[in-house]
């Protein structure tokens, strides 16, 4: 299983700035990457936030591996975008829209690489904390999160997995032997993950 | 020392284009106060369930499952904090990227602070001097430490009881050494399914499932010698 394949950067301890810095401004340099790709229109202008972000990110001390690891597993879907909108709405479009897409990317990849995983849940369960007055539980927000954390390299690691195995039966072009797997071993994990909360009393409504 | 109870206990399930529902138990009643109980069988005999029925992961169809009294379908919260439950595949168990986040995690519901948590946290794997891997992806440590991460993971929260569903199943005989000793330590109550006979002759009684059923509930010598038994019978047959 390729599941250590992880999407967004693991946390690598430090004493970086970044480490240091507040949660809160950390989730708003992640919601503020997210709000300029709506917001920013010259290809140029994200290209520089992305020349920074990617600075940042490594005066962290987390690497340019853990930075290219983080940016790696999205290329064929970036190609596959920025070839669609360049063919649609040209060159600069195209640009602005992979650039932007990179800068989220990279924006959320420092956050992760910089704050321990409980620390991560403890800020998303103190936001979520005003909406336990309408019956929401807080933790099952920080838990859901972890899971999707948890979720997205495994199940990336999964369509590797079975890429290979419809290699080697020369089944690599037929869609069902691709996807049918791949959504069978999700439900799975699903259940077993959810099996796994269940046995330690996680994600159960609180007293 | 904890009392699991089961009593008349059976566990149906419904199986799509059969009409009568699968059998996994049936009748199960016995006591177990034992700190060391085994169970083995063969696969498909209802270990698993019979397991899992003590932590409230199964829900009996009929009879009643009770953890020092507490009934392990309408306090499920309480049972869980008293049984800790370990998986055969440590993949299943450890959902947090490293083992220090997964320690913390089990912690959440009980500790609130987080410096505090991660002190527990550090505490519980040094226990099983797992701290110089705890920042390390689980998939890069073995299947020992993953196996003895899962294990931390369910101990940090000071369960009285440990069911554990064939935890060396996938181990290497080497990593099966390192279980059984960290095991043999434990103070806990330990209910465990095995393949490996060797540690069920370890432990203090072993029940033995057949077709769901308790084909034999003793000492471990016993339990063995009947399950050997049971298993040339079955191979002779055809």
């Amino acid at each position: 299983m390729r599941g250590h394949g992880f999407l967004l950067a693991n946390y690598v301890p430090g004493t970086s700035l970044v480490h240091r810095a507040p949660l809160w401004l950390k989730f708003l340099l992640v919601l503020g990457s997210g709000l300029a790709s709506f917001l920013v229109v010259d290809w140029l202008v994200s290209a520089m936030v992305l020349a920074v972000l990617c600075g940042v990110f490594l005066l962290t001390g987390a690497g340019p591996l853990r930075l290219l690891g983080a940016v790696r597993p999205l290329a064929l879907v970036l190609l596959v975008i920025g070839l669609f909108q360049w063919w649609q709405l040209g060159a600069p479009t195209a640009a602005r829209i992979v650039l932007n897409i990179l800068v989220c990317v990279v924006a959320a990849s420092l956050l992760t690489a910089t704050t321990p995983m409980q620390r991560l849940l403890d800020g998303v369960a103190s936001l979520a904390a005003p909406l336990r007055r309408f019956g929401a539980d807080p933790e099952r927000f920080a838990l859901t999160i972890a899971i999707m954390l948890r979720s997205i390299p495994y199940i990336a690691g999964t369509f590797a997995d079975v890429r290979d195995s419809a290699r080697a039966r020369g089944l690599e072009r037929h869609p069902r032997a691709l996807v049918l797997p791949v959504f069978i071993t999700t439900v799975a994990f699903a259940r077993q993950t959810g099996e796994a909360l269940a046995a330690r009393g996680l994600g159960e409504a609180e007293d | 020392m904890s009392v699991i109870s089961l009593s008349n206990v059976g566990v149906r399930v419904a199986v799509d284009g059969r009409p009568d529902p699968k059998v996994l138990l049936q009748d199960i009643t016995v006591s177990l106060a034992e700190q060391r109980i085994g169970v083995i069988g063969a696969n498909g005999s209802g270990k698993s369930t019979l397991l899992r029925l003590m932590n409230g992961l199964v829900v009996p169809t009929s009879g009643t499952v009770t953890v020092n009294g507490l009934d392990t379908v309408r306090k499920v919260r309480p049972v869980r904090q008293q049984v800790g439950f370990v998986f055969t595949d440590p993949l299943s168990q450890l959902v947090m990227p490293t083992g220090r986040e997964d320690v913390e995690l089990s912690l959440r519901r009980s500790v609130r602070k987080g410096d505090e948590r991660r002190r527990l946290a550090e505490a519980a794997l040094d226990r099983f001097s797992l701290l110089p891997l705890a920042d390390q992806s689980i998939y890069e440590l073995s299947g020992g430490e993953r196996q003895l991460m899962a294990l931390a993971a369910v101990l940090a929260v000071n369960p009285t009881v440990l069911v554990l569903d064939e935890p060396s199943t996938l181990l290497d005989l080497r990593n099966r050494e390192l279980l059984r000793r960290t095991l043999s330590g434990l103070d806990q109550q330990i209910v465990m399914s095995t393949h490996d006979l060797d540690l069920a002759l370890e432990m203090d009684r072993v029940l033995v499932v057949e077709a769901g059923r308790i084909a034999f509930d003793g000492d471990a010598a016993a339990a063995v010698e009947h399950y050997r038994s049971l298993c040339a019978t079955d191979v002779a047959a055809p």
